[in-house]
Protein backbone atom coordinates (compact mmCIF):
# COMPACT_ATOMS: atom_id res chain seq x y z
CA UNK A 1 0.00 0.00 0.00
CA UNK A 2 1.34 3.36 -0.59
CA UNK A 3 2.35 5.96 1.53
CA UNK A 4 -0.62 8.66 0.69
CA UNK A 5 -2.99 5.93 2.22
CA UNK A 6 -1.21 5.82 5.33
CA UNK A 7 -1.29 9.08 5.73
CA UNK A 8 -4.95 9.27 6.16
CA UNK A 9 -4.93 6.58 9.23
CA UNK A 10 -6.13 7.39 13.02
CA UNK A 11 -3.19 7.20 15.24
CA UNK A 12 -4.48 4.18 16.99
CA UNK A 13 -2.81 2.29 14.20
CA UNK A 14 0.75 2.95 15.23
CA UNK A 15 0.74 1.27 18.45
CA UNK A 16 0.99 -2.42 18.74
CA UNK A 17 -1.89 -4.64 17.66
CA UNK A 18 -4.00 -6.45 20.22
CA UNK A 19 -3.79 -9.85 18.45
CA UNK A 20 -1.48 -10.36 15.51
CA UNK A 21 -2.23 -13.12 13.36
CA UNK A 22 0.42 -14.79 11.31
CA UNK A 23 0.50 -17.47 8.77
CA UNK A 24 -2.55 -19.05 10.56
CA UNK A 25 -4.02 -21.98 8.96
CA UNK A 26 -7.42 -23.81 10.43
CA UNK A 27 -8.77 -27.58 9.61
CA UNK A 28 -12.15 -28.97 9.93
CA UNK A 29 -10.60 -32.28 9.90
CA UNK A 30 -9.75 -32.81 6.28
CA UNK A 31 -11.05 -29.36 5.28
CA UNK A 32 -8.79 -26.74 5.02
CA UNK A 33 -10.77 -24.00 6.00
CA UNK A 34 -8.26 -21.10 6.60
CA UNK A 35 -5.12 -20.54 4.83
CA UNK A 36 -2.27 -18.56 5.52
CA UNK A 37 -3.80 -15.47 6.95
CA UNK A 38 -2.09 -12.55 8.38
CA UNK A 39 -4.49 -9.65 10.37
CA UNK A 40 -3.69 -6.94 13.14
CA UNK A 41 -6.60 -6.25 15.14
CA UNK A 42 -5.68 -2.79 16.32
CA UNK A 43 -5.78 -2.00 19.92
CA UNK A 44 -8.97 -0.27 20.95
CA UNK A 45 -10.31 -0.12 17.79
CA UNK A 46 -13.52 -2.19 16.16
CA UNK A 47 -12.17 -4.48 13.18
CA UNK A 48 -15.18 -5.83 11.24
CA UNK A 49 -14.91 -9.11 9.17
CA UNK A 50 -17.05 -9.37 5.95
CA UNK A 51 -17.46 -12.42 3.61
CA UNK A 52 -19.69 -14.47 1.94
CA UNK A 53 -20.88 -17.69 3.98
CA UNK A 54 -18.66 -20.04 4.56
CA UNK A 55 -15.70 -18.29 3.88
CA UNK A 56 -13.88 -18.31 7.73
CA UNK A 57 -14.52 -15.18 9.12
CA UNK A 58 -16.27 -17.12 11.92
CA UNK A 59 -14.07 -19.96 12.49
CA UNK A 60 -11.22 -17.27 12.43
CA UNK A 61 -12.76 -15.77 15.52
CA UNK A 62 -13.58 -18.95 17.09
CA UNK A 63 -9.90 -19.72 16.53
CA UNK A 64 -9.21 -15.93 18.88
CA UNK A 65 -10.53 -17.86 22.17
CA UNK A 66 -9.49 -21.37 21.00
CA UNK A 67 -13.10 -22.07 21.01
CA UNK A 68 -12.30 -24.81 18.42
CA UNK A 69 -10.56 -27.10 20.81
CA UNK A 70 -14.28 -28.16 21.80
CA UNK A 71 -14.38 -30.37 18.91
CA UNK A 72 -11.47 -33.10 18.10
CA UNK A 73 -10.87 -32.97 14.51
CA UNK A 74 -10.36 -29.47 14.57
CA UNK A 75 -6.61 -28.26 14.73
CA UNK A 76 -4.98 -24.68 14.25
CA UNK A 77 -1.60 -23.86 12.46
CA UNK A 78 0.37 -20.54 12.58
CA UNK A 79 0.62 -17.92 15.42
CA UNK A 80 -1.82 -15.88 16.61
CA UNK A 81 0.18 -13.49 19.20
CA UNK A 82 -1.71 -12.02 22.25
CA UNK A 83 -0.04 -10.36 25.26
CA UNK A 84 3.30 -11.78 23.86
CA UNK A 85 2.55 -14.99 23.36
CA UNK A 86 1.13 -17.57 21.11
CA UNK A 87 -2.42 -18.72 22.40
CA UNK A 88 -2.36 -21.46 20.04
CA UNK A 89 0.31 -23.10 22.31
CA UNK A 90 -0.52 -26.15 24.21
CA UNK A 91 0.90 -23.96 27.72
CA UNK A 92 -1.66 -21.54 27.43
CA UNK A 93 -4.74 -22.15 29.81
CA UNK A 94 -8.00 -21.62 27.52
CA UNK A 95 -9.55 -20.51 30.86
CA UNK A 96 -7.75 -17.24 31.06
CA UNK A 97 -7.10 -16.70 27.59
CA UNK A 98 -11.57 -16.73 27.46
CA UNK A 99 -12.03 -14.59 30.28
CA UNK A 100 -9.29 -12.17 28.38
CA UNK A 101 -10.98 -12.39 25.53
CA UNK A 102 -14.45 -12.33 25.71
CA UNK A 103 -16.98 -13.56 23.15
CA UNK A 104 -20.88 -12.66 22.00
CA UNK A 105 -22.35 -15.26 19.79
CA UNK A 106 -25.34 -14.79 16.91
CA UNK A 107 -28.05 -16.01 19.06
CA UNK A 108 -28.52 -14.41 22.51
CA UNK A 109 -27.86 -17.15 25.04
CA UNK A 110 -29.13 -16.24 28.54
CA UNK A 111 -28.06 -19.09 31.14
CA UNK A 112 -31.07 -20.70 33.02
CA UNK A 113 -30.87 -18.13 35.97
CA UNK A 114 -31.45 -14.81 36.95
CA UNK A 115 -30.25 -11.90 35.39
CA UNK A 116 -28.01 -10.95 38.13
CA UNK A 117 -26.35 -14.62 38.29
CA UNK A 118 -26.20 -13.84 34.66
CA UNK A 119 -23.77 -11.49 35.01
CA UNK A 120 -21.99 -13.60 38.42
CA UNK A 121 -21.64 -16.37 37.15
CA UNK A 122 -18.51 -15.70 34.77
CA UNK A 123 -16.95 -12.85 37.65
CA UNK A 124 -17.06 -15.75 40.13
CA UNK A 125 -15.18 -18.37 38.09
CA UNK A 126 -12.21 -15.81 38.09
CA UNK A 127 -12.40 -13.13 40.71
CA UNK A 128 -13.45 -13.79 44.71
CA UNK A 129 -15.94 -10.52 45.36
CA UNK A 130 -17.75 -9.39 48.29
CA UNK A 131 -21.31 -9.04 47.95
CA UNK A 132 -21.09 -5.38 48.00
CA UNK A 133 -17.95 -5.56 45.17
CA UNK A 134 -20.39 -8.18 43.25
CA UNK A 135 -23.23 -5.77 43.14
CA UNK A 136 -21.50 -2.89 42.58
CA UNK A 137 -20.16 -4.53 39.29
CA UNK A 138 -23.21 -6.14 38.17
CA UNK A 139 -25.18 -2.64 38.16
CA UNK A 140 -21.86 -1.18 36.29
CA UNK A 141 -21.54 -3.65 33.72
CA UNK A 142 -25.70 -3.09 33.47
CA UNK A 143 -25.51 0.48 33.28
CA UNK A 144 -22.97 0.40 30.58
CA UNK A 145 -25.52 -1.90 28.08
CA UNK A 146 -28.15 0.78 29.10
CA UNK A 147 -29.95 -2.53 30.67
CA UNK A 148 -30.19 -1.30 34.09
CA UNK A 149 -32.87 1.07 33.79
CA UNK A 150 -35.27 -2.04 32.34
CA UNK A 151 -33.99 -4.29 34.95
CA UNK A 152 -32.77 -2.65 38.31
CA UNK A 153 -36.11 -3.86 39.89
CA UNK A 154 -35.96 -7.30 39.06
CA UNK A 155 -32.70 -8.63 39.16
CA UNK A 156 -33.48 -11.78 40.73
CA UNK A 157 -35.82 -12.85 38.18
CA UNK A 158 -35.09 -15.62 35.02
CA UNK A 159 -33.29 -13.82 32.26
CA UNK A 160 -35.66 -16.05 29.86
CA UNK A 161 -38.17 -13.86 30.55
CA UNK A 162 -36.30 -10.31 28.56
CA UNK A 163 -36.69 -9.73 24.98
CA UNK A 164 -34.45 -10.41 22.33
CA UNK A 165 -32.15 -7.65 22.34
CA UNK A 166 -32.21 -7.08 26.04
CA UNK A 167 -30.76 -10.77 26.23
CA UNK A 168 -28.23 -9.62 23.84
CA UNK A 169 -27.37 -6.61 25.58
CA UNK A 170 -27.15 -9.06 28.93
CA UNK A 171 -24.55 -11.01 27.24
CA UNK A 172 -22.51 -8.33 26.40
CA UNK A 173 -22.90 -7.38 30.14
CA UNK A 174 -21.97 -10.72 31.17
CA UNK A 175 -19.28 -10.67 28.95
CA UNK A 176 -17.45 -7.50 30.12
CA UNK A 177 -18.17 -8.40 33.24
CA UNK A 178 -15.22 -10.89 34.02
CA UNK A 179 -13.06 -7.38 32.52
CA UNK A 180 -11.85 -8.99 29.23
CA UNK A 181 -9.25 -6.65 26.88
CA UNK A 182 -11.10 -7.89 23.91
CA UNK A 183 -14.34 -9.04 22.65
CA UNK A 184 -14.92 -11.16 20.06
CA UNK A 185 -18.75 -10.59 18.45
CA UNK A 186 -20.29 -13.19 15.56
CA UNK A 187 -22.92 -11.60 14.00
CA UNK A 188 -24.58 -9.92 17.32
CA UNK A 189 -27.35 -8.71 15.65
CA UNK A 190 -28.16 -10.92 13.19
CA UNK A 191 -31.02 -12.49 15.20
CA UNK A 192 -32.64 -9.10 16.40
CA UNK A 193 -34.98 -6.33 14.87
CA UNK A 194 -33.85 -3.17 13.60
CA UNK A 195 -34.46 -1.04 17.05
CA UNK A 196 -32.24 -3.36 19.15
CA UNK A 197 -29.43 -3.59 16.14
CA UNK A 198 -29.45 0.18 16.16
CA UNK A 199 -29.15 0.13 19.85
CA UNK A 200 -26.34 -2.77 20.42
CA UNK A 201 -24.15 -0.61 17.02
CA UNK A 202 -24.54 2.51 19.77
CA UNK A 203 -22.91 0.80 22.34
CA UNK A 204 -20.26 -0.76 20.36
CA UNK A 205 -19.04 2.61 19.15
CA UNK A 206 -19.18 3.23 23.28
CA UNK A 207 -16.94 -0.14 24.26
CA UNK A 208 -14.36 0.53 21.77
CA UNK A 209 -13.07 3.31 24.71
CA UNK A 210 -11.88 0.43 26.73
CA UNK A 211 -11.85 -2.56 24.67
CA UNK A 212 -10.89 -3.92 21.26
CA UNK A 213 -13.70 -5.37 19.37
CA UNK A 214 -13.42 -7.94 16.44
CA UNK A 215 -17.19 -8.25 14.76
CA UNK A 216 -18.33 -10.88 12.37
CA UNK A 217 -21.20 -9.55 10.03
CA UNK A 218 -23.19 -10.02 7.33
CA UNK A 219 -24.63 -6.79 7.15
CA UNK A 220 -22.10 -4.60 4.84
CA UNK A 221 -24.11 -1.47 5.84
CA UNK A 222 -23.40 -2.67 10.04
CA UNK A 223 -19.45 -2.94 8.76
CA UNK A 224 -19.11 0.57 7.89
CA UNK A 225 -20.64 2.09 10.62
CA UNK A 226 -18.99 0.55 13.19
CA UNK A 227 -15.84 -0.59 11.88
CA UNK A 228 -12.52 1.12 12.11
CA UNK A 229 -10.72 -1.38 9.80
CA UNK A 230 -12.81 -4.01 7.62
CA UNK A 231 -11.04 -7.58 6.69
CA UNK A 232 -12.83 -8.82 3.71
CA UNK A 233 -12.40 -13.47 3.37
CA UNK A 234 -13.25 -15.15 0.64
CA UNK A 235 -12.62 -19.00 0.18
CA UNK A 236 -10.83 -19.38 3.34
CA UNK A 237 -8.16 -16.65 2.06
CA UNK A 238 -7.83 -13.31 3.63
CA UNK A 239 -8.63 -11.11 0.81
CA UNK A 240 -7.76 -7.38 1.93
CA UNK A 241 -8.18 -5.40 5.36
CA UNK A 242 -8.11 -1.55 5.19
CA UNK A 243 -9.57 1.12 7.26
CA UNK A 244 -13.91 0.53 6.39
CA UNK A 245 -13.98 3.79 4.29
CA UNK A 246 -11.40 2.83 2.09
CA UNK A 247 -12.70 -0.76 2.00
CA UNK A 248 -15.96 0.13 0.82
CA UNK A 249 -15.26 3.20 -1.91
CA UNK A 250 -11.87 2.16 -3.14
CA UNK A 251 -11.18 -1.78 -2.44
CA UNK A 252 -7.85 -2.71 -4.33
CA UNK A 253 -9.36 -6.22 -4.78
CA UNK A 254 -11.39 -7.02 -7.73
CA UNK A 255 -13.33 -9.51 -5.54
CA UNK A 256 -13.92 -7.27 -2.70
CA UNK A 257 -15.45 -4.88 -5.47
CA UNK A 258 -17.32 -7.87 -6.48
CA UNK A 259 -18.31 -8.65 -2.91
CA UNK A 260 -19.62 -5.16 -1.82
CA UNK A 261 -21.12 -4.18 -4.88
CA UNK A 262 -23.68 -7.42 -4.91
CA UNK A 263 -22.44 -9.36 -7.83
CA UNK A 264 -21.75 -12.25 -5.30
CA UNK A 265 -22.40 -13.64 -1.74
CA UNK B 1 -65.99 -10.31 -22.14
CA UNK B 2 -63.05 -10.70 -20.11
CA UNK B 3 -65.03 -10.54 -16.89
CA UNK B 4 -66.94 -13.67 -18.10
CA UNK B 5 -63.70 -15.23 -18.98
CA UNK B 6 -62.16 -14.51 -15.77
CA UNK B 7 -65.10 -16.00 -13.72
CA UNK B 8 -65.34 -19.37 -16.10
CA UNK B 9 -61.78 -19.54 -15.55
CA UNK B 10 -61.91 -19.33 -11.95
CA UNK B 11 -64.77 -21.69 -11.67
CA UNK B 12 -62.72 -24.65 -13.61
CA UNK B 13 -59.52 -23.71 -11.15
CA UNK B 14 -61.87 -24.85 -8.61
CA UNK B 15 -62.66 -28.13 -10.27
CA UNK B 16 -58.91 -28.62 -10.21
CA UNK B 17 -58.40 -32.41 -8.64
CA UNK B 18 -61.73 -33.75 -9.78
CA UNK B 19 -62.20 -37.51 -8.59
CA UNK B 20 -58.93 -37.18 -6.71
CA UNK B 21 -60.31 -34.06 -4.20
CA UNK B 22 -63.03 -35.86 -3.81
CA UNK B 23 -61.36 -39.56 -2.43
CA UNK B 24 -59.33 -37.03 -0.36
CA UNK B 25 -61.97 -35.18 0.87
CA UNK B 26 -63.51 -38.68 2.01
CA UNK B 27 -60.37 -40.58 3.08
CA UNK B 28 -59.69 -37.16 5.64
CA UNK B 29 -63.37 -37.65 6.96
CA UNK B 30 -63.00 -41.18 7.86
CA UNK B 31 -59.35 -40.62 9.46
CA UNK B 32 -60.74 -38.51 11.46
CA UNK B 33 -63.72 -40.61 12.31
CA UNK B 34 -61.23 -43.69 12.72
CA UNK B 35 -59.14 -41.63 15.13
CA UNK B 36 -62.45 -40.28 17.15
CA UNK B 37 -63.63 -43.95 17.90
CA UNK B 38 -59.80 -44.96 18.97
CA UNK B 39 -59.53 -42.04 21.43
CA UNK B 40 -62.99 -42.98 22.93
CA UNK B 41 -62.59 -45.97 23.28
CA UNK B 42 -59.26 -45.55 25.43
CA UNK B 43 -60.96 -43.25 27.35
CA UNK B 44 -63.43 -45.58 27.73
CA UNK B 45 -61.19 -48.38 28.91
CA UNK B 46 -58.97 -45.99 31.00
CA UNK B 47 -61.86 -44.89 33.30
CA UNK B 48 -63.88 -48.07 33.43
CA UNK B 49 -60.62 -49.20 35.03
CA UNK B 50 -60.52 -46.41 37.33
CA UNK B 51 -64.21 -46.43 37.91
CA UNK B 52 -63.93 -50.20 38.84
CA UNK B 53 -61.04 -49.17 41.11
CA UNK B 54 -62.25 -46.64 42.94
CA UNK B 55 -66.04 -48.12 43.40
CA UNK B 56 -64.90 -51.59 44.68
CA UNK B 57 -61.48 -49.96 46.33
CA UNK B 58 -62.83 -47.46 48.13
CA UNK B 59 -65.41 -49.60 50.46
CA UNK B 60 -62.80 -51.11 52.13
CA UNK B 61 -60.95 -47.80 52.60
CA UNK B 62 -60.58 -46.99 56.45
CA UNK B 63 -58.36 -45.83 58.96
CA UNK B 64 -57.35 -49.19 59.95
CA UNK B 65 -56.13 -50.00 56.17
CA UNK B 66 -53.05 -47.26 57.25
CA UNK B 67 -52.46 -48.32 61.06
CA UNK B 68 -52.85 -52.33 60.86
CA UNK B 69 -50.65 -54.69 59.31
CA UNK B 70 -52.20 -57.65 57.29
CA UNK B 71 -54.06 -60.29 59.55
CA UNK B 72 -55.58 -63.94 59.16
CA UNK B 73 -58.77 -63.94 57.13
CA UNK B 74 -61.64 -62.76 59.09
CA UNK B 75 -59.94 -60.86 61.72
CA UNK B 76 -59.71 -57.38 59.72
CA UNK B 77 -56.33 -55.51 59.61
CA UNK B 78 -55.20 -53.83 57.14
CA UNK B 79 -52.11 -53.10 54.61
CA UNK B 80 -50.37 -50.90 57.00
CA UNK B 81 -46.56 -53.13 56.22
CA UNK B 82 -47.30 -53.15 52.70
CA UNK B 83 -47.62 -49.54 52.29
CA UNK B 84 -44.38 -48.50 54.66
CA UNK B 85 -42.93 -52.07 52.64
CA UNK B 86 -43.45 -50.16 49.35
CA UNK B 87 -42.52 -46.86 50.33
CA UNK B 88 -38.88 -48.09 52.15
CA UNK B 89 -38.14 -49.95 49.02
CA UNK B 90 -38.99 -47.54 46.40
CA UNK B 91 -37.40 -44.65 47.75
CA UNK B 92 -34.02 -46.60 49.14
CA UNK B 93 -33.82 -48.10 45.18
CA UNK B 94 -34.87 -44.03 43.32
CA UNK B 95 -32.20 -43.05 45.89
CA UNK B 96 -29.27 -45.92 45.29
CA UNK B 97 -30.73 -45.65 41.46
CA UNK B 98 -30.44 -41.11 40.95
CA UNK B 99 -27.03 -40.78 41.27
CA UNK B 100 -25.79 -43.72 39.27
CA UNK B 101 -28.40 -43.53 36.54
CA UNK B 102 -27.52 -39.31 36.43
CA UNK B 103 -23.62 -39.75 36.37
CA UNK B 104 -24.25 -42.41 33.50
CA UNK B 105 -26.84 -40.30 31.58
CA UNK B 106 -23.88 -36.89 32.10
CA UNK B 107 -21.17 -39.36 31.06
CA UNK B 108 -23.17 -40.62 27.85
CA UNK B 109 -24.56 -37.27 26.62
CA UNK B 110 -21.12 -35.10 27.99
CA UNK B 111 -18.38 -37.38 27.36
CA UNK B 112 -19.26 -38.61 23.87
CA UNK B 113 -16.13 -38.38 22.04
CA UNK B 114 -14.71 -41.65 23.38
CA UNK B 115 -16.97 -42.78 20.96
CA UNK B 116 -16.94 -46.55 21.70
CA UNK B 117 -17.26 -46.75 25.11
CA UNK B 118 -20.55 -44.49 24.88
CA UNK B 119 -22.25 -46.32 22.56
CA UNK B 120 -21.81 -49.74 24.24
CA UNK B 121 -22.83 -48.02 27.41
CA UNK B 122 -25.45 -46.28 25.81
CA UNK B 123 -26.39 -50.00 23.84
CA UNK B 124 -26.33 -51.78 27.56
CA UNK B 125 -28.59 -49.28 29.25
CA UNK B 126 -31.21 -49.37 26.42
CA UNK B 127 -31.11 -53.54 26.75
CA UNK B 128 -31.57 -52.78 30.61
CA UNK B 129 -34.45 -50.61 29.68
CA UNK B 130 -36.35 -53.41 28.22
CA UNK B 131 -35.43 -56.54 29.95
CA UNK B 132 -38.34 -57.84 31.69
CA UNK B 133 -38.64 -57.13 34.87
CA UNK B 134 -38.74 -60.81 36.14
CA UNK B 135 -35.57 -61.36 34.62
CA UNK B 136 -34.17 -58.75 37.26
CA UNK B 137 -35.68 -60.52 39.60
CA UNK B 138 -34.08 -63.77 38.88
CA UNK B 139 -31.24 -62.32 38.92
CA UNK B 140 -31.11 -60.44 42.21
CA UNK B 141 -32.05 -63.99 44.12
CA UNK B 142 -29.31 -65.72 42.13
CA UNK B 143 -26.75 -62.94 43.26
CA UNK B 144 -28.38 -61.78 46.69
CA UNK B 145 -31.23 -63.99 47.76
CA UNK B 146 -29.36 -67.28 47.72
CA UNK B 147 -26.28 -66.34 49.03
CA UNK B 148 -27.68 -65.07 51.53
CA UNK B 149 -29.42 -67.63 52.22
CA UNK B 150 -33.31 -65.63 52.76
CA UNK B 151 -35.52 -62.94 51.13
CA UNK B 152 -34.70 -59.88 52.02
CA UNK B 153 -35.84 -56.07 51.75
CA UNK B 154 -32.24 -54.85 50.58
CA UNK B 155 -32.65 -57.90 47.38
CA UNK B 156 -35.81 -55.99 46.73
CA UNK B 157 -34.42 -52.63 46.87
CA UNK B 158 -31.63 -53.76 44.41
CA UNK B 159 -33.92 -55.20 41.77
CA UNK B 160 -36.47 -52.25 41.49
CA UNK B 161 -32.91 -50.12 41.64
CA UNK B 162 -31.86 -52.41 38.45
CA UNK B 163 -35.10 -51.27 36.81
CA UNK B 164 -34.58 -47.70 37.71
CA UNK B 165 -31.29 -46.70 36.74
CA UNK B 166 -31.89 -47.21 32.65
CA UNK B 167 -34.89 -44.95 32.98
CA UNK B 168 -32.72 -42.07 34.65
CA UNK B 169 -29.80 -42.76 32.19
CA UNK B 170 -32.13 -42.65 29.00
CA UNK B 171 -34.11 -39.42 30.40
CA UNK B 172 -30.88 -37.76 31.49
CA UNK B 173 -29.05 -37.91 28.35
CA UNK B 174 -32.11 -37.12 26.59
CA UNK B 175 -32.64 -33.83 28.73
CA UNK B 176 -29.20 -33.03 28.45
CA UNK B 177 -29.20 -33.24 24.52
CA UNK B 178 -31.65 -30.60 24.72
CA UNK B 179 -29.29 -28.30 25.87
CA UNK B 180 -28.22 -25.57 23.13
CA UNK B 181 -24.88 -26.15 21.91
CA UNK B 182 -24.75 -22.75 21.81
CA UNK B 183 -25.42 -21.95 25.66
CA UNK B 184 -22.27 -24.63 26.23
CA UNK B 185 -20.37 -22.24 24.37
CA UNK B 186 -21.57 -19.26 25.66
CA UNK B 187 -20.76 -20.70 29.23
CA UNK B 188 -16.94 -21.83 27.55
CA UNK B 189 -16.64 -18.90 26.42
CA UNK B 190 -16.58 -17.02 29.69
CA UNK B 191 -13.60 -19.43 30.93
CA UNK B 192 -15.66 -21.79 32.68
CA UNK B 193 -14.14 -25.28 33.00
CA UNK B 194 -15.74 -28.53 31.69
CA UNK B 195 -17.16 -29.34 35.09
CA UNK B 196 -18.38 -26.33 35.73
CA UNK B 197 -20.27 -25.62 32.28
CA UNK B 198 -21.76 -29.28 32.98
CA UNK B 199 -22.71 -28.90 36.97
CA UNK B 200 -23.57 -25.09 36.68
CA UNK B 201 -25.85 -24.68 32.92
CA UNK B 202 -26.40 -27.95 31.36
CA UNK B 203 -27.69 -29.66 34.48
CA UNK B 204 -29.61 -26.87 36.09
CA UNK B 205 -31.03 -26.18 32.38
CA UNK B 206 -32.46 -29.72 32.20
CA UNK B 207 -33.30 -30.20 35.99
CA UNK B 208 -36.48 -30.11 34.99
CA UNK B 209 -36.49 -32.61 32.29
CA UNK B 210 -34.57 -34.73 34.54
CA UNK B 211 -37.06 -34.55 37.79
CA UNK B 212 -40.20 -35.31 35.82
CA UNK B 213 -37.81 -38.60 34.40
CA UNK B 214 -37.18 -39.31 38.17
CA UNK B 215 -40.68 -39.28 39.22
CA UNK B 216 -41.72 -41.09 36.42
CA UNK B 217 -39.41 -44.11 37.25
CA UNK B 218 -40.47 -43.89 40.86
CA UNK B 219 -43.98 -44.65 39.67
CA UNK B 220 -42.68 -47.09 37.24
CA UNK B 221 -41.31 -48.94 40.12
CA UNK B 222 -43.75 -48.83 42.84
CA UNK B 223 -46.06 -51.13 41.13
CA UNK B 224 -43.70 -53.77 40.22
CA UNK B 225 -44.63 -57.27 41.27
CA UNK B 226 -43.03 -59.70 39.26
CA UNK B 227 -39.12 -58.89 40.81
CA UNK B 228 -40.48 -58.26 44.25
CA UNK B 229 -41.64 -62.40 44.78
CA UNK B 230 -37.92 -63.57 44.00
CA UNK B 231 -36.22 -60.60 46.32
CA UNK B 232 -38.41 -59.80 49.22
CA UNK B 233 -40.94 -62.66 49.09
CA UNK B 234 -43.59 -60.26 51.03
CA UNK B 235 -44.21 -60.44 54.76
CA UNK B 236 -47.55 -60.51 56.60
CA UNK B 237 -46.65 -58.97 59.73
CA UNK B 238 -45.13 -55.60 60.86
CA UNK B 239 -41.38 -55.02 59.43
CA UNK B 240 -39.31 -52.25 58.46
CA UNK B 241 -35.98 -54.59 58.86
CA UNK B 242 -33.94 -54.20 55.48
CA UNK B 243 -32.61 -57.53 56.44
CA UNK B 244 -35.83 -59.73 56.37
CA UNK B 245 -38.25 -60.47 54.16
CA UNK B 246 -40.58 -56.95 53.10
CA UNK B 247 -44.47 -57.17 52.41
CA UNK B 248 -45.04 -54.26 49.42
CA UNK B 249 -48.39 -53.48 48.21
CA UNK B 250 -48.06 -54.87 44.41
CA UNK B 251 -46.98 -58.35 46.00
CA UNK B 252 -49.86 -57.96 49.00
CA UNK B 253 -52.17 -57.34 46.02
CA UNK B 254 -51.32 -60.57 44.03
CA UNK B 255 -51.62 -62.56 47.15
CA UNK B 256 -54.88 -61.28 48.20
CA UNK B 257 -56.30 -60.93 44.83
CA UNK B 258 -56.33 -64.40 44.24
CA UNK B 259 -57.33 -65.72 47.18
CA UNK B 260 -60.26 -67.37 48.44
CA UNK B 261 -61.57 -64.84 51.26
CA UNK B 262 -63.77 -62.24 50.56
CA UNK B 263 -61.83 -59.84 52.97
CA UNK B 264 -58.78 -60.38 51.73
CA UNK B 265 -60.32 -59.93 48.07
CA UNK B 266 -61.80 -56.65 49.18
CA UNK B 267 -58.14 -55.53 50.40
CA UNK B 268 -56.41 -56.23 47.48
CA UNK B 269 -58.89 -53.74 45.77
CA UNK B 270 -58.17 -51.24 48.37
CA UNK B 271 -54.43 -51.73 47.61
CA UNK B 272 -54.48 -51.63 44.16
CA UNK B 273 -56.55 -48.15 44.32
CA UNK B 274 -54.13 -46.77 46.68
CA UNK B 275 -51.12 -47.36 44.42
CA UNK B 276 -52.98 -46.13 40.98
CA UNK B 277 -53.93 -43.02 42.80
CA UNK B 278 -50.23 -42.97 44.40
CA UNK B 279 -48.62 -43.14 40.51
CA UNK B 280 -51.10 -40.84 39.09
CA UNK B 281 -50.45 -38.37 41.56
CA UNK B 282 -46.45 -38.94 40.86
CA UNK B 283 -47.26 -38.50 36.89
CA UNK B 284 -49.61 -35.02 37.55
CA UNK B 285 -46.80 -33.50 40.10
CA UNK B 286 -44.17 -34.51 37.52
CA UNK B 287 -46.24 -32.53 34.82
CA UNK B 288 -47.10 -30.06 36.63
CA UNK B 289 -43.37 -29.45 37.90
CA UNK B 290 -42.06 -29.66 34.13
CA UNK B 291 -44.41 -27.17 33.10
CA UNK B 292 -43.58 -25.05 35.85
CA UNK B 293 -39.79 -25.40 35.64
CA UNK B 294 -39.61 -25.36 31.92
CA UNK B 295 -37.41 -27.85 29.50
CA UNK B 296 -33.82 -26.61 28.37
CA UNK B 297 -34.56 -23.66 25.84
CA UNK B 298 -36.11 -20.65 27.08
Amino acid sequence: MNTVLMDNRPAQTQSAPAIAIRNLDFWYGENHALRGISLDFPTRQVTGMIGPSGCGKSTLLRILNRMYDLYPGQRAMGEVLFDGRNILSPGIDVNVLRSRIGMVFQKPTPFPMSIYDNIAFGVRLHERLSRTEMDQRVENVLRRVALWGEVKDRLNASAAALSGGQQQRLCIARTIATRPEIILLDEPTSALDPISTARIEELLDELKQEFSIAIVTHNLQQAARCADRVAFFYMGELVEVDTADKMFTAPHEKRTQDYITGRFG
Amino acid sequence: MSAQKVQAGATSGWQRGGAQAVRRRIVERLVNVLCGIATVVVLFLLFSILWTLVTRGAAGLSLSTFLHSTAAPGSGGGLANAIVGSCEQTMLAALLGTPIGMLTGIYLSEFSHDGKIVSFVRFVSDMMLSVPSILVGLFVYLVVVEPAGHFSGIAGTLALAILFIPIVVRTTEDMLHLVPRAMREAAYALGAPGWRVIVSICLRAARGGIMTGILLALARISGETAPMLFTSLGNLNWSTNLNAPMASLPVTIYQYAGSAYDDWVQMAWTGALLITVAVLATNIFARWWLSRNGTASS
